[in-house]
């Protein structure tokens, strides 16, 4: 075992060592605590290549002898009482670490930039490392409880994140929202977790042979079958699956994660585009030999994976639609996260861990730089963010215009240049020879063409087209209205500026990685593939070909109608309505609506547990409360009892002759007589008490 | 065996012994006339030198070995004991170091370290004899440690009470063990096992037996055996209730257990609840369930902090029972590692009271109001014993308990029949985190009182109790370090 696999732990310790350190540094510390948190995301990212390096030179697919588990808990004596815990250096895990560490210290630093007027500055980056040394644990965990627990923390921080702007009533609730929607899977993956225990008796996922991702434990989850016919495997990792819904934001659990946006944009930027809801992914590809565990000679496309497919291909085109409606540019990027994750989820499901992975690492670097670049524009625009009151704002922030337009070539797929051309195909590809049904295929082609689309719009309306801030236009007009001028001489105050050095650095070089990474797995090429272990064989052929032209003209149709309806001739007033409005049958109001989802889980789950809320209340202050209340006068009771029994009983006279004493010798005597009797006889009666009870009981 | 042999196996006592001296005659000598406080730390420094050179002396050297029936066994288990008594005689000195109840320095210094020697040779005791000698050298330096502070009445009184308990108790303990000693014709434990072997349970031996969990039923604090616990915590020095509590709960619970689980092994019948049978089970169960209630119950209505840990120690006795109650190599081990780990709390929760009494002259509850303010280190330390005591995890008392918990119920056949015992002790715990929440509460929510300024608390005291405090934090977040080796060398040297 090399030094790494031994000491991955620190990876994730380093942030968490800063996390604690800057908890407790006073809130004026912080240049200190923004410096630890860049510095031990930095040597954590430095020790992340060398285990990523070390990982390559392996060339080893097999992560099966790169792990390292210790004994955390006894539970009980022996073996099977040992509760092991573990880390695993396998491919899948290098290639996130890197990918985690490379693209939060990017992020940490934007913050330093982005929060720099915040006074809980500290508290920020607390909780940013808090969190990355939380996610990294997710990564390296080699066991499904460590990664559980870590994954639990991920939560956490996520909710203290969104909710950072706490004195927004929005921002505390969406947090709330976040925490219990995911909470909903991760009861799913609570039970699927006992259950596998239960099953296999280990929740390691690899142990010289005896883990649960192992070949024996498979065999033995495929050969039980639970009482409605499915393989154990399958049910398990459907529950396994389920946690994933929930963090990863598919459908039915995806409502969080647009509220989500309310949080400080570097955070939509971590936590919500790049990594924390990249974790459903990561999980599904961890446990990848769970869920297509499947019987010599039956078919590969087990039960549990064509569930992923299709709850994939689903959120994929679903969340698309409802992007195209939306006017937030934060809300618009969310629901393109969304969707991105559909596809990473069908990708898995139809081509295996390589193609959703491969979607997984250049999504994360190209959304991130979205976000970053959205972050940048409302950090320009005084805190705007609806688009129709943006506008031309290319010739202000030169810089923030071409680098957000290379993350929106890469998200569209605009072909052969831009990342997510090679890694959407991929998936694209694998869906088209998936055996079981084409339609998640079509449905994945249908969310090409809207990604295509609603971010052709999002960007036209941004930076093309003239400026429709009225906070602006009115100190432009402040004259002709009578008002005295606002500003004197010198550039506009309103008016968008480029954002600091700080903040454009991590721009350009998340850009460049939006346009490079793509090529480290292109059909020709297809390095990332082979490094996770899986063969790629096709090579350039035609079939391979034709879907790409394919693909590149539905990016293209999706493009050119964006243009062609926003583009061509832009809207002069923000309050001028969308172009799409006059779609028939009121479909767009339907889809600003988001489909209603929000309104559905309103009226049916939300409404049902307000009122099962209150029985419980009414139960709770009228039944247990009385219960409660009438244990706790009976225990108080008994203490009095107990109370006045040891005090004025046994100790009769005692407390009384201690002031005695301190008047005088003369109540001595009674006093030391007194206690005497008193104590001997309690030790009398013990005697014969126990003695009879024990005689008596031994001649029965 | 010679002497020289002899000598080697009691090399730790023998340098704790040397070192009590070392500490009377520096202190008679040299220090003579100079200011308290000085005394104190070179004092200290002295007994501090000895316990680790004998804590040493056990790591590097390990003899093994016994000698004449039993009066001493050396093994990696008792070693490991010895250690830990070590550490918390270490702990008692620093936290004592500030101590102004007394201007008798070295006397102090030396009993203490004559109290550890006791506790030393207790646990290694396996003959009756020898433990009673042991439990008499342990017992009478604690009644004049708990009389030492002489400008204060209750101390006295308190000693007083102490010792007249202690020797009626001693004075059972030694008819029961003189019963034994008739019955089997042996005061070797193993021995006597053998012997009563034969015999059933003859009502001479219900006596002996119950006059044995007299004796150390006083020793540990355990109703109805308890009387003498809340006044001597309260009227003693500080340091002192804290090494009462902490060192002699540890020596004492351990040499009980092997009393036990070998001198009656073959008596032990069964406490189950459908399925009585008498031996020394019930007769502890008993003992336990009344020390749960009691203990719990009336530490609620205390106002005194002293008294509220004097009432909480009474709960934890019953607690730790159960250990024996497992008489398994499980609840053996478990067992130690609860007594251990109690240990390290309670002489932080004393050494807490200790600094607080000397900034507000009393140790009430209300004395502790706003503490928070006054003393935030102080205050975090108390918040991490108290929710130790309590038993919430992840903190080492979580898992004593939950170690003990598991060792009754463990052979389900066998001791299943004391599930009663262990759901009475687990309502007791809710219980119990009542008064601890008090105590809590007073800390961090009251209100300053008017006028009260930063408490200075000396830094010995300060690095010793954030020491004690990491810890419980340690021994809970990895509790297989000592558990593990515990059971380990439980195992090893084979006891029942």
């Amino acid at each position: 075992m090399t030094w790494i696999v031994k000491y991955l732990w620190l990876i994730p310790a380093l942030p968490m060592l800063a996390a604690g350190i800057s908890a407790l540094a006073p809130q004026r510390c912080r240049k200190f605590s923004s410096s630890l948190a860049i510095g031990s995301m930095g040597l954590a990212l430095l020790l992340s290549l060398w285990a990523f390096v070390n990982s390559v030179q392996q060339g080893g697919v097999d992560g099966a002898d790169r792990y390292f588990n210790f004994a955390w808990l006894q539970f009980a004596a022996g073996d099977a009482g040992i509760l092991k815990l573990g880390w695993v250096l396998d491919p899948l895990t290098a290639v996130m670490l890197v990918m985690v560490t490379f693209v939060g210290l990017l992020i940490f630093i934007y913050s330093v930039g982005y929060m720099a007027h915040d006074e809980n500055f500290t508290r920020f980056f607390t909780f940013l490392s808090l969190f990355a040394g939380a996610m990294l644990g997710v990564v390296i965990a080699n066991s499904l409880l460590l990664l559980f627990i870590c994954w639990e923390l991920v939560g956490l921080t996520s909710y203290l994140l969104i909710g950072f702007w706490y004195h927004k009533p929005s921002a505390a609730a969406a947090a709330k929202k976040a925490f219990i929607t995911t909470r909903i899977g991760d009861v799913a993956l609570l039970l699927g977790m006992v259950w596998l225990y239960h099953e296999t008796g280990t929740l390691l996922f690899y142990d010289d042979g005896a883990g649960c991702l192992e070949t024996s434990a498979l065999a033995k989850l495929i050969a039980t079958t639970t009482s409605v016919g499915m393989a154990v495997s399958t049910a398990i990792g459907l529950l396994i699956f389920a946690g994933a819904v929930g963090k990863s934001g598919q459908v039915p659990l995806h409502v969080w994660l647009p509220d989500a946006m309310e949080g400080p944009t570097p955070v939509s930027a971590l936590i919500h585009a790049a990594t924390m809801v990249a974790a459903g992914v990561f999980l599904v590809a961890r446990v990848f030999p769970l869920m297509g565990a499947h019987a010599e000679g039956a078919a590969a496309e087990t039960a549990a994976l064509q569930t992923v497919t299709w709850i994939g291909a689903i959120t994929a085109v679903f969340a698309a639609s409802i992007a195209v409606a939306q006017n937030d540019i934060k809300r618009i990027l969310a629901y393109s996260t969304v969707s991105q994750l559909g596809y990473m989820m069908m990708g898995l499901g139809t081509g295996g861990v390589a193609v959703g992975m491969f979607h997984l690492i250049t999504h994360a670097f190209f959304k991130a730089l979205l976000f970053m670049g959205a972050g940048s524009v409302i950090h320009g625009c005084q805190e705007e963010q609806d688009i129709r009151k943006m506008g031309g704002i290319r010739k202000y922030m030169p810089i923030t215009f071409a680098t957000y337009a290379v993350g929106m070539l890469a998200l569209a797929g605009f072909p052969l240049l831009f990342s997510g051309f090679w890694s959407k195909d991929e998936i694209l590809h694998a869906a088209h020879g998936w055996p079981v049904s084409h339609v998640p295929f079509y449905l994945g082609v249908a969310g090409a063409f809207l990604t295509a689309f609603y971010m052709t719009r999002q960007v036209a309306l941004v930076f093309l087209g003239p400026n429709r801030s009225r906070a602006w236009e009115s100190a432009d007009h402040s004259h002709a209205r009578g008002n005295p001028p606002t500003h004197v001489g010198g550039k506009d105050k309103g008016a968008p500026h480029e954002s600091p050095a700080v903040m454009t650095w991590p721009l350009i070089i998340l850009a460049t990685c939006a346009i490079v990474l793509g090529f480290i797995g292109t059909p020709m090429w297809p390095w990332f593939q082979s490094f996770l272990g899986q063969e790629h064989g096709e090579g350039l052929t035609t079939g391979v070909v034709a879907l790409m032209v394919v693909s590149s003209l539905i990016v293209f149709a999706g493009i050119g109608v964006g243009w062609w309806l926003y583009g061509r001739k832009p809207i002069q007033r923000a309050d001028k309505s969308d172009v799409l409005e006059k779609l028939p049958a009121g479909a767009y109001t339907w889809l600003e609506r988001k489909y209603g989802v929000d309104e559905l889980y309103e009226i049916s789950v939300i409404r049902f547990n307000a009122w099962f809320a209150r029985a419980c209340d009414f139960l709770d202050a009228w039944v247990w409360g009385g219960a409660v209340k009438l244990v706790s006068l009976i225990t108080l009771g008994l203490s009095w009892v107990s109370r006045v029994f040891d005090e004025f009983v046994i100790n009769l006279g005692f407390d009384q002759s201690c002031d005695g004493v301190s008047r005088g010798g003369k109540l001595m005597s009674r006093w030391q007589d007194g206690r005497v009797q008193n104590y001997l006889r309690v030790i009398g009666v013990a005697l014969t008490v126990l003695v009879i009870i024990l005689v008596w009981g031994g001649s029965r | 065996m010679s002497y020289l042999d002899i000598l080697k196996l009691a090399a730790p006592e023998t340098i704790v012994v040397l070192a009590a001296l070392a500490v009377l005659a520096v202190d008679l000598t040299v220090m003579r006339g100079t200011e308290t406080r000085l005394r104190f730390v070179i004092g200290g420094m002295v007994a501090g030198v000895g316990c680790v050179a004998a804590a040493a002396w056990l790591v590097v050297v390990p003899t093994h070995g016994g000698v004449w029936g039993g009066m001493m066994v050396v093994n990696e288990l008792t070693q490991l004991i010895k250690v830990g008594l070590l550490a918390l005689t270490l702990f008692t000195v620093l936290i004592s170091l500030e101590a102004d109840f007394t201007a008798h320095v070295g006397e102090f210094l030396a009993l203490i370290l004559l109290a550890t020697v006791g506790m030393m040779f207790l646990v290694s005791a396996e003959n009756v004899l020898m433990v009673f000698v042991a439990l008499e050298l342990t017992s009478l330096s604690l009644y004049i440690l708990t009389a030492f502070n002489k400008r204060n009445v209750r101390s006295a009184e308190a000693a007083l009470k102490y010792f007249l308990f202690g020797g009626m108790a001693a004075a059972f303990m030694l008819f029961g063990l003189s019963l034994l000693y008739g019955l089997s014709g042996s005061t070797n434990l193993r021995e006597i096992a053998a012997a009563l072997a034969s015999n059933g349970l003859d009502p001479l031996l219900v006596v002996a037996i119950v006059m044995t969990v007299i004796g150390f039923g006083f020793k540990v604090a355990a109703v109805p055996f308890h009387l003498w616990a809340p006044d001597a915590y309260e009227g003693a020095p500080t340091p002192s209730a804290a090494f009462i509590a902490s060192g002699s709960k540890v020596a004492s619970f351990f040499i009980f257990a092997q009393v036990m689980m070998i001198g009656f092994a073959g008596a032990e019948g069964s406490g189950a609840w459908r399925n009585y049978a008498s031996g020394w089970v019930p007769a502890i169960a008993m003992v336990a369930a009344l020390s749960m209630v009691l203990g719990n119950l009336v530490a609620i209505v205390q106002s005194n902090v002293k008294r509220l840990l004097a009432y909480s120690a009474i709960a934890h006795a019953g607690y730790a029972l159960l250990g024996i109650l497992a008489n398994s190599e499980f609840g053996m081990a478990s067992l130690i590692y609860y007594v251990i780990t109690y240990g390290l709390t309670t002489l932080g929760a004393f050494g807490v009271v200790a600094a607080v009494e000397q900034g507000t002259g009393d140790a009430k509850l209300s004395d502790f109001a706003g503490l928070s303010r006054r003393a935030p280190f102080l205050s975090f330390c108390m918040f991490i014993f108290m929710l130790s005591l309590a038993g919430i995890p992840p903190l080492a008392g979580f898992f004593g308990k939950f170690y003990v918990f598991a060792a009754v119920v463990k052979d389900g056949a066998v001791h299943l029949g004391l599930l009663w015992l262990v759901i009475l002790a687990i309502a007791m715990s809710a219980v119990s985190l009542y008064y601890y929440l008090q105590v809590l509460k007073r800390i961090y929510v009251a209100d300053l009182p008017t006028g009260a300024e930063a408490l200075r608390v000396p830094m010995t005291a300060q690095v010793a109790l954030g020491m004690l405090a990491a810890g419980v934090v340690l021994l809970g977040c990895f509790p297989g370090l000592l558990v593990e080796r515990l059971t380990a060398l439980v195992l090893l040297v084979g006891q029942p």
